[in-house]
């Protein structure tokens, strides 16, 4: 079913009928994304869901320029994506930050490579420290931080490059609980101060209800995305809330309904 | 948080067994912290005790076999002898000198080439299939099979015994070099490529500090082998060094000096490695936190 946004103007991101399949010699060929159509419009937050194996990372793959797909489009401000760069910024799940360096020097190695000139760089880079609540960590090593820190910084290098579209992998998946919940509130908040347009991969339907303003689902081998939902729920949310509990139980019957009608499809 | 309140925190969570005593962390104490390198000591000391009794009971020759206390007496006229006296007296600085030389210049050169050479082809996939069959099909040849070609083409002297050390220093530097290019972590590379750098710079800020670890294993067995291609050469076409010195008190049956010569190879070999690890411990300090904190 494909995504019913209206296309207006201002898209920031568009994927007309894309297509990826891997081809292997053992395998053969594994057609993981399908015909997918997808908008999304500038400072938009959109969760995209389903369950391992669907494709959402290499979905990602594709739009932050990692991977490139067999078929179809993929434009980042009406232009095709060719290859990876800092308008389209990645959130590692594992950080992946420069060991070698420092929290500071780790964002300013991003603004580096945009040659900004360095006195400019180290004011900026301190502002996204500040603004991802790590003012003080400036100068300390980054594997001497905690694994919430880490990611912290590595929103914060991302942001720094002022991108079109932050993508997200599961960016809290190595997180115990805890960590967890306050980089969701973090995220939100952070969200709103930049207006950063965020494309965010999970599989937690909790995750998805509490940050995101769109969800997306995916199942595998479905042609297109399978489903969307808008959630309007006023920010906090409260997850302990029945409201929340109801818009999960939906997200949760809308992806698990495709689930079912696949098995199907399978079994005749 | 001190011990006592720790001590109140026990308390208070687990009533029943305040009476018991609480284990405390006691401070490792000198004796503590030294007992390992004595502990190193043993071994070596029962070694140098058996050497000795072997010899006091004449299962060898003294000529063959002498004992520590001739050993070390050799070593002292090595090195602080009158050179006035003749034979080996005095002559050790001199004989380290002439293989420390040759050492470092011979490594210098393995070092420059092998990592000039090892990263383009780790980096670059046209450099490796152009660069990778051919060092793999020089890398099984033993050094000691090139003696008779570097006779021919550099004689006897200097320019043979650092070309052979620089030849054994250079496959482990371009292998590990390679390797650590080529490894350089794949999500720090795909960072670096999203972070918009390309070509050179990539290369210069993310690859090449990703892989140093693994350079710095290249470097330190390439000085092991440069100690021990030293020796050879030395051996087999030079007139001065350490390894002349051994092989010259062997022909004259000077064993105290031949054994004093294989501890003072061991010391070098010893203090080079010494050096590299210092260097790294240095330029690597990120590498070696990062797997200590992977370790927990
Ligand atoms: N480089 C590749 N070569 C071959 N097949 C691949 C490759 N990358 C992914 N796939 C296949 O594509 C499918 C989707 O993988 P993908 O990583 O996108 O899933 P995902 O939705 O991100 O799952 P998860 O939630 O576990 O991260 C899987 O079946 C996987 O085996
Ligand atoms: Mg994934």
């Amino acid at each position: 079913m494909p995504s019913n946004e209206t296309r207006d103007s201002d898209a920031i991101l568009r994927c007309e009928r894309l297509d990826r399949t891997f081809v292997s010699r053992d395998a053969g060929e594994n057609r993981v994304l399908q015909d997918i159509n997808f908008e999304m419009r500038k400072g938009e937050f959109v969760v995209l869901i389903g369950p391992s194996g669907c494709g959402k990372s290499t979905l990602l793959n594709i739009i932050a320029g990692f991977d490139r797909q067999t078929a179809g489009l993929a434009l980042i401000d009406g232009r095709p994506i060719a290859g990876p760069g800092p308008d389209k910024a990645m959130v590692f799940q594992d950080y992946a930050l420069l060991p070698w360096l420092n929290a500071r020097e780790n964002i300013e190695i991003g603004l580096k490579m945009q040659r900004m000139p360095a006195a400019q760089r180290t004011e900026t880079a301190l502002r996204f420290l500040e603004l991802v609540g790590l003012a003080e960590a400036a100068e300390r090593p980054v594997y001497k931080l905690s694994g919430g820190m880490q990611q912290r910084v590595s929103i914060a290098r991302a942001l720094a490059l002022e991108p079109k579209v932050l993508l997200m992998d599961e960016p809290f998946g190595a997180l115990d609980a805890f960590q967890r919940a306050i980089m969701h509130k973090e995220l939100v908040r952070i969200w709103r101060a930049t207006q950063a347009t965020i494309i965010f991969v999970t599989h937690s339907l909790e995750e998805a209800v509490f940050l995101g303003e769109r969800v997306v689902a995916m199942t595998p081998r479905a042609v297109g995305l399978t489903g969307e939902l808008r959630i309007d729920m006023p920010r906090p949310r409260d997850p302990l809330s029945p409201e929340f509990a109801a818009v999960k139980r939906r997200l949760f019957e809308m992806i698990t309904s495709h689930l079912t009608e696949e098995v199907a499809v399978f079994a005749e | 948080m001190s011990m006592k309140s720790a001590d109140a925190a026990l308390r208070a969570t687990a009533p029943a067994r305040a009476a018991a005593p609480v284990r405390t962390l006691a401070r490792p104490s000198l004796l503590a912290s030294l007992a390992p390198a004595l502990l190193g000591l043993v071994v070596p000391g029962a070694f140098l005790v058996l050497w000795w009794g072997v010899v006091a009971a004449g299962v060898f020759p003294p000529s063959v076999l002498p004992s520590p206390f001739t050993v070390a007496a050799a070593a002292f006229d090595w090195a602080f002898g009158d050179p006035q006296n003749g034979g080996y007296s005095g002559t050790l600085a001199q004989a380290i000198w002439a293989s420390g030389q040759r050492v470092l210049l011979g490594y210098a050169i393995a070092m420059v080439l092998g990592v000039a050479i090892g990263v383009p082809t780790g980096a670059s996939r046209l450099m490796g299939h152009l660069v990778d069959p051919f060092i793999h099909l020089l890398r099984p040849i033993p050094v000691t099979a090139w003696v008779p070609l570097s006779l021919v083409f550099f004689g006897f002297g200097f320019k043979g015994a650092v070309f052979l050390v620089a030849l054994g220093s250079f496959f482990p530097i371009v292998v590990n070099t390679i390797e650590g290019v080529r490894g350089a972590n794949r999500s720090l590379v795909k960072v670096g490529r999203m972070l918009g750098a390309r070509g050179w710079r990539l290369l210069w800020y993310f690859i090449l500090p990703a892989s140093l670890p693994s350079v710095f294993v290249g470097l330190r067995l390439g000085m092991g082998i440069s100690w021990e291609l030293i020796i050879v050469a030395e051996m087999m076409s030079v007139k001065s060094g350490i390894g002349y010195t051994l092989l010259d008190a062997y022909s004259f049956g000077r064993f105290d000096v031949v054994i004093a010569a294989m501890i003072v190879l061991g010391v070098m070999g010893f203090l080079s490695d010494r050096v590299i690890v210092a260097v790294q411990s240095v330029a690597l300090r990120w590498h070696r936190e990062v797997s200590i904190h992977a370790e927990q």
